[in-house]
């Protein structure tokens, strides 16, 4: 028989049916009787106190139902670091002082969107404008205004790794390169605004439908803030159009419909425009990059220094994990001796800064790959060898914070070596850039202090064959639906049209940390794998009992087929004896349970995956502009469980990426963002910017992971902005380290060096 | 034995004064700040140094403070019989 019978498969998304027909529900879709609907009246000043709020006017409108500003509230601060109360710094609804402009101060529900929004306009805040500060460099000085109470020099959080001896290491180099870089700011940009349907009933219970990557954050979050019970509180993720690491945490459309709710006892939609999707909730942090770097004349590196210094924004979000996680994704994927790494995020008036996919590591792998480059160059290396040199291997440690265990990362270059080969002479101002990553198969980080698994699951067979499978995982679009009913088939040994699938409502599932960091696959993958092996176990107990075979067989299933291992001929029918199961079990329906926590895996992950990327870009020298010309990605994820999801993942991943590398930013003036908009303002890749993506294939296997699989989401939007850098260089010799590489900065990078060039020239025949 | 203890928090360092002093930038809180302000240096001085140079300069100034005022030589505890 075949080792898998569903994993592996080229399958389509379990929902894709409701969601082409356009018959999916979204949060959006949601319609309830009596239903209210919101709107969120927010800052125009950077920093500024509320010295008063007057909404007697917009009380007074026809249709509108209620207005609730921060005095409404129990003044609970949000945040997810629920072990570190200082770190949840965000009221939602301010009670005394505004840090951005998009911080809500009050909220309306009216019977429509229109009132609603005409009530914002009678609201009168009194402001007292503060003296406000918008660059990290900036805020950090004595001067700064203070952005939090007891936070001076607006500090926000440091983060320190180290290991070896640095000093020491620099000391026996024979080259050391000292660089900085500058990494812009990028929105997540989903196509589904954050909203949420919040509905509180008279016995006290709040159900709210959300666009969410994590339901359970979402519950135990509103709970704090409400001051209400978890218990009481259900928390549903219908379809989801996309997070990115966006939403995870609570926002302003689920806090203020809960809260509207709570004090109409009716239901309140509230769906955020497009400009505060882009104004008022999270984004990507900019991060300023120092790097040192030593090596041996031979390329063996021998110890790396990094400072960042990023830009908070006014709360801290998601971004002290950014933080580390720059940090230590600035050591990957290599085998530094001797590592050191400062951090500091600051607070400023301007937008929170969070998570966002890849969750610190573009930035990481832009500084660190175009570095990396530059010095292969000096040295007169090339660029896969240095790499190859000093790439990671299986069973690496790296010192005090993780153990890898699988690692393809050398297959991976030995193919990008072939690609790169086989492509050979380039045409004129064609160049080819690669970057090598790798990325974490979920954090292990309790931030949150949950005393649940980090996953668990629930699989329920019932007479007739069909499997329920429970889970609190979010699928917003990665497809990890897909992922885990097809683990969970292939575990049970049945089809996965046997699966049917239901997932992030915490009202029937079982706890799950959500989508973040590419956690879904290895983490809720083991759990359903788990709660599927016990469902299967039982059945198999039946089997036996009913074949009484000789006591040295095994038995599996494989495609409804209960079977000795060895004699695979000798069996009987899932379908029989699952009826004949429930049957002997007094009629109770067969129920498996798993769950998954990482233990003993180190700080970080208990996985990691590796790729390398190479990107060959044409560039235009009268203009700058680049145009993006191939994509190709050796990527080692283990098992592959979907090779589509994985096609998706790559696409998605590269198109965002890319869009980080060349366009996508956020200029601000005085701290309001200047282009929050699709379309025009924010430049995104289309489709039609898209070039041919292509996955070079990497056999590995994961020990740690369902099936032998890992990561294949956020790791790939790692290496294309750092592998633009490196093409944009070999394309025409301008090396740009600030994102994104703009046709000004490649146009001016040009002339710059050709006055370098007629310099040169002109002492040269002087001489 | 040579450690280091915080003179805020106590925090003991079996390291370097230079491990002392990355413990006490880190924190950064007024009371940790406070304790280096006194000392003649600027807490936001010796941050933007760690921005502008490698080698981890900024911490230098306070390491060396902290070599004379924080080192406690204690003696390896002996088990009696």
């Amino acid at each position: 028989m075949a080792k898998y019978s569903v994993i592996g498969t080229r399958v389509h998304n379990v929902d894709g049916p409701e969601k082409v027909t356009g018959s999916g529900k979204y949060t959006f879709d949601i319609t309830l009787p009596n239903m209210l609907y919101g709107k969120i009246l927010r800052s125009p000043y950077p920093h500024a106190k509320i010295l008063n709020i007057d909404a007697s006017k917009a009380e007074k409108l026809i249709g509108v139902k209620k207005v609730l500003t921060g005095k409404d509230t129990i003044g609970f601060k949000q945040g997810i670091w629920r072990r570190f109360p200082e770190l949840c710094d965000e009221e939602i609804l301010c009670r005394s002082k505004v840090r951005y402009i998009g911080d809500p101060v009050a909220t309306v529900a009216a019977v429509d969107e229109d009132t609603a929004e005409e009530a914002l306009d009678l609201i009168e805040v009194e402001y007292e404008p503060l003296p406000a500060v918008f660059d990290p460099m900036d805020s950090i000085k004595e001067e700064a205004p203070q952005i939090h109470d007891g936070v001076e020099l607006n500090i926000n959080v440091a983060r320190h790794i180290e290991w070896g001896d640095v000093d020491e290491a620099f000391k026996k180099c024979d080259y050391i390169r000292e660089d900085q870089f500058k990494c812009s700011s990028q929105a997540h940009a989903c196509m589904e605004t954050h909203c949420a349907v919040a509905s509180y009933d008279y016995g006290g219970k709040l159900t709210v439908w959300t666009s969410t990557q994590a339901v359970f954050y979402v519950q135990g979050l509103l709970a704090g803030m409400l001051g209400m019970r978890e218990g009481d509180i259900r928390v549903i993720k219908p379809h989801t159009g996309g997070g990115f690491g966006g939403k995870f945490e609570t926002d302003s459309a689920q806090f203020c419909a809960a809260l509207l709710s709570t004090k109409l006892y009716r239901p309140v939609k509230i769906v955020l425009s497009r400009e505060e999707e882009f104004m008022a909730t999270k984004r990507r942090t900019p991060m300023y990059y120092n790097l040192k770097l030593g090596a041996k004349k031979d390329g063996t590196l021998l110890a790396k220094e990094v400072m960042v210094l990023t830009d908070g924004g006014a709360y801290t979000g998601m971004g002290a994990t950014a933080l580390y996680l720059t940090g230590f994704f600035s050591s990957f994927p290599y085998k530094y001796p001797n590592y050191r790494y400062d951090g500091y995020r600051a607070y400023t008036n301007t937008e929170p800064t969070s998570a966002m996919r890849g969750f610190g590591a573009p930035q990481a792998v832009f500084a660190g790959e175009g570095q990396l480059d530059m010095l292969a160059k000096d040295l007169g290396i090339d660029p896969v060898e240095i790499r190859r040199k000093n790439g990671m291997t299986p069973n690496y440690e790296v010192p005090g914070q993780a153990t890898i265990q699988s690692c393809g990362l050398h297959q991976c270059l030995d193919k990008i070596d072939e690609y790169l080969k086989n492509r050979g002479k380039l045409p004129p101002n064609h160049g080819i850039g690669i970057a090598a990553y790798g990325f974490m198969s979920g954090g292990i980080f309790n931030w949150f202090d949950t005393p649940y698994a980090f996953s668990s699951a629930v699989v329920r067979i019932n007479v007739d064959g069909k499997v329920d499978l429970f889970t609190g995982a979010c699928d917003i679009g990665q497809g990890s639906n897909t992922t885990l009913s097809m683990i969970c088939a292939e575990e049970l040994g049945v089809r996965l049209e046997d699966i049917r699938i239901h997932s992030a409502d915490t009202g029937i599932c079982p706890p799950d940390l959500g989508a973040w960091g590419s956690r879904e696959t290895l983490m809720n993958g083991n759990a359903v794998k788990m709660a599927a092996a016990d469902a299967k176990r039982q059945l198999i107990e039946f089997a036996a009992a009913k074949m009484a075979p000789n006591i040295v067989y095994d038995f599996d299933i494989k495609d409804r087929w209960i079977h000795l291992v060895d004699r695979p001929e000798r069996g009987v029918s899932y379908f029989d004896i699952v009826k004949e199961a429930i049957r002997g079990k007094d009629g109770e329906a067969i129920m498996g349970r798993g769950h998954y926590t990482p233990h003993r895996k180190g700080m970080i992950s208990p996985a990691y995956s590796f790729g390398v990327q190479a990107v060959e870009v044409d560039v235009d020298p009268k203009t700058g502009r680049t145009k993006l010309v191939n994509i190709t990605t050796a990527h080692e994820s283990g098992t592959v469980i979907n090779p589509v999801g994985i096609e998706g993942q790559l696409e998605g991943a590269a198109s965002m990426a890319a869009g980080y590398g060349l366009f996508e930013d956020q200029p601000m003036d005085e701290g309001k963002i200047l282009n929050p908009s699709l379309g025009v303002d924010y430049k995104m890749i289309r489709t039609l910017d898209m070039p041919d993506t292509d996955i070079l294939e990497i056999d590995t296997y994961e020990p740690e992971g369902p099936f032998g699989a890992k990561e294949a989401g956020e790791g790939l939007t790692n290496p294309t902005a750092g592998a633009i850098g490196n093409a944009v260089y070999n394309a025409v010799g301008v090396r740009i380290t600030s994102l994104p590489i703009t046709p000004e900065k490649v146009f001016n990078a040009l002339k710059e060096k050709e006055q370098k060039e007629k310099g040169k020239q002109r002492k040269r025949r002087s001489a | 034995m040579i450690t280091y203890h915080c003179p805020v928090c106590n925090k003991i360092s079996d390291k370097s004064a230079l491990d002392l002093a990355r413990h006490m930038v880190g924190r950064g809180d007024k009371v940790h700040r406070d304790w280096v302000n006194s000392k003649g240096l600027k807490y936001s001085d010796i941050l933007a140094l760690q921005f502008k140079t490698f080698g981890g300069e900024g911490y230098k100034a306070l390491a060396a403070i902290l070599e004379k005022e924080t080192k406690v030589e204690e003696e390896p505890k002996v088990a009696k019989k």
